[in-house]
């Protein structure tokens, strides 16, 4: 089992050893670079989404929950989502392909297919939650598919422009 | 049966159907319970089970799958109270609450309307002829003209010239607008066209109304709003200014009351043209003279909000007056009872919007269960919320969440009161920007107290980056959830899962009157 935090590319694999229900970790995995780390200890409070902390720097609390289908984990202010991926797996961004930040409907289609653009130029704008949002090209090239029209409906993640160089 | 208080008033209620959704509703349905009338919800097929729904004493569903057909339909709404044996309909913001010919048509129903005349919204609600009511009336309005482009072929000419007279950067704003939907900056006479297109076509979805006129864009200025409560007898004060200058494209972020940027001076002076802005259309009720400070000192009327502003409670918090309670009175035709000179700051009050939206993907709402909601408590600590933990955040409906409020005795207090608050707050299942705004709060342009409205459009996002833990722990605490069976509790989406942590515990007012050392 291999482990992801949502907008970092590394992947994780966790030693650990669980005795009545104190987690003690051994050592973390980094991109196949191992990392020993004998400090950390966690455990859990109550019968909620609490865990307790334990390392070279003190005893925290956190709160983490499994919820559809992703760890979601409050440390210290800040929020990380953790994804489980089978080892070996593919992440689940598609090279070259921009798919919709959010469920929405398509406002406008700006380009072709086969039409050149360039870095930050306008592709599409989808409606959300009444407020529209611009989809703008991460790079320069080639518009390779253009995936929806004007009025549909798109899912979160469906790709929506594929460019090429 | 009519409650104690309003003996005697001309226009007595006994119950109220609060025509909204949200945290809104949540806060105006708890104060007409409150004030011993009954409340009515209402309520579309996505929010049956919605919070505002449970905590009202009835509720009316409302068909539709569009907005247009549910809670922007008055015909539905007045039809609600008919039905319902409601007395009064409290329009909260947003929605119907700046309709005048809403308000027309519950007065003809034979409802009390908790707001302005027809004729004041209609006025103030129409930027173009507000702004001419301002001129005549001696308030300072921004350069700009008032030249209206209705939406539809052949505008181009006319905007372009209207733009090349007024000079850019300009705003274009929609005559019917509000909140920042329908307004779009034009830095250069390329994008005229472009931002003319979106700003009507959003215009028209939220206001079903797609004219727009163009107004230069102040840079360097503070927005400052000031209160205003005005009763059915001439009597009109002002409830002192809050600073909104925290923006991001024209949406409030972060509101506080008092202003770092307002002395007495100025304060006595922006409060005497707002309540002459108020005068000139003979309001009633609460409402909010917005204004834009230049750095010269000089101030300018922006528009006047003809509802009850979703940051009303930094308001509360320093003067003490809850103003959904006087709104409610006012209504009923009861005098105001609160003089000018009776009216004070005590400490300061700094409110933050809680918003489904993510931060590192240029604030895209996000949608997902709620399925841990952990607000904040304590002294001083104030949550506004409309949601609760399980509930699902969709698309359907404005991504804001909850406002969490706090009040302390000066600035840099209350500055602390609101990080801890914000650091403590969990919210897991949806991404919120709990984080950036705590980032936000505690950049030093906010804790000196010297922003102005380009702020955060100004500054590179990466300033608000938080300071993230070391991955290898997060990784570890996932890793050891799930050893631990974390994953396999039963009961992921019950609400009463946290005890009494979870939701909406909080009544709003519960520190309002405490008295701080």
């Amino acid at each position: 089992m291999e482990w992801e935090i949502a907008d970092l590319e590394d992947k994780f694999s966790v030693d650990l050893t669980e005795r009545e229900g104190k987690v003690t970790i051994s050592s973390v995995t980094v991109n196949g670079n191992t990392h020993e780390f004998p400090e950390i200890r966690i455990s859990k409070i109550g019968k909620n989404s609490t865990i307790s902390l334990e390392t070279e720097s003190g005893t925290r609390p956190a709160h983490v929950k499994k919820i559809e289908g992703k760890w979601w984990i409050h440390l210290e202010g800040e929020v990380y989502v953790v994804n489980e991926v089978e080892k070996g797996g593919k992440t689940s961004e598609s090279a070259g392909g921009l798919s919709a930040p959010m469920p929405g409907t398509i406002l406008e289609v700006m380009v072709k297919e086969g039409q050149r653009v360039r870095e930050g130029q306008p592709l599409m704008t989808i409606e959300a939650m009444k407020m529209e949002h611009r989809i703008v090209a991460p790079k320069s090239g080639e518009v390779i598919s253009v995936n929806f029209n004007q009025g549909d409906r798109v899912d979160m993640g469906a790709t929506l422009v594929e460019l090429g160089d | 049966m009519f409650p104690e208080w309003m003996k005697g008033a001309p226009t007595p209620f006994s119950s109220v159907l609060v025509a909204n959704r949200g945290e809104i509703a949540v806060r105006v349905i708890k104060a007409v319970k409150e004030a011993g009338l009954r409340s009515i919800a209402v309520y579309s097929d996505p929010d049956s089970n919605a919070l505002h729904v449970e905590i009202a004493d009835d509720a009316v569903h409302l068909p539709g799958n569009s907005l247009t057909e549910n809670y922007l339909n008055s015909e539905a709404i007045i039809l609600a109270a008919k039905s319902s044996g409601a007395q009064a309909i409290h329009p909260g913001y947003g929605f119907l609450s700046e309709r005048a010919d809403f308000a027309r048509d519950v007065a003809n129903a034979g409802i009390v309307w908790v707001g302005p005349s027809p004729e004041a919204i209609e006025t103030m609600g129409d930027k173009i002829s507000a702004r001419s009511r301002m001129i005549e009336s001696g308030v300072p309005v921004i350069p700009g003209d008032e030249i209206a482009i209705p939406e539809g072929s052949d505008h181009m000419g006319a905007l372009a010239s209207a733009a090349a007279r007024v000079g850019y950067p300009l705003l274009l704003k929609a005559s019917a607008g509000g909140g920042g939907k329908g307004m779009r900056v034009v830095h250069e006479p390329k994008m005229l066209r472009t931002e003319y297109e979106a700003a009507a076509r959003e215009a028209s979805a939220a206001f079903g109304d797609g004219t727009v006129y163009v107004e230069r864009l102040l840079t360097g200025a503070r927005h400052i709003e000031i209160q205003v409560l005005a009763d059915k007898h001439g009597n009109c004060i002002h409830l002192n200014e809050r600073d909104c200058s925290l923006q991001r494209r024209h949406q409030k972020v972060i509101e506080e009351a008092p202003s770092t940027a307002v002395s007495n001076d100025l304060r006595k002076a922006m409060g005497e043209s707002a309540v002459l802005a108020a005068k000139a259309v003979d309001y009633v009720g609460a409402g909010t003279v917005e204004l834009l400070l230049s750095p010269n000192g000089q101030y300018f009327f922006l528009e006047m909000n003809t509802r009850l502003q979703v940051e009303h409670p930094v308001t509360e918090m320093i003067t003490g007056v809850d103003l959904v309670q006087k709104q409610l009175e006012i209504a009923s035709g009861i005098k105001l009872g609160i003089s000018q000179d009776s009216v004070g700051i005590n400490g300061h009050s700094i409110e933050a919007r809680i918003y489904a939206e993510d931060a590192k993907k240029g604030f895209l709402p996000s949608v997902g269960t709620l399925g841990v909601w952990i607000p904040p408590s304590g002294p001083g600590i104030r949550m506004d919320s409309g949601v609760r933990q399980g509930d699902q955040v969709t698309v359907d409906f404005d991504p804001m969440l909850a406002k969490l409020i706090v009040h302390a005795s000066d600035r840099e207090s209350a500055i602390r009161r609101m990080d801890n608050a914000l650091s403590s707050f969990v919210a897991l299942g949806v991404t919120t920007n709990i984080g950036f705004l705590r980032n936000a709060l505690l950049h030093p342009s906010f804790t000196s107290g010297s922003i102005t409205t380009d702020f955060l459009d100004s500054t590179p996002i990466e300033e608000f980056d938080p300071n993230y833990s070391n991955p290898k722990i997060i990784v570890s605490i996932a890793a050891s959830a799930k050893r631990l069976g974390l994953d396999k509790s039963a009961n992921i989406l019950s609400s009463s899962d946290e005890g009494d942590h979870s939701g909406h515990s909080g009544d709003p007012f519960k520190t309002l009157s405490r008295r701080l050392p």
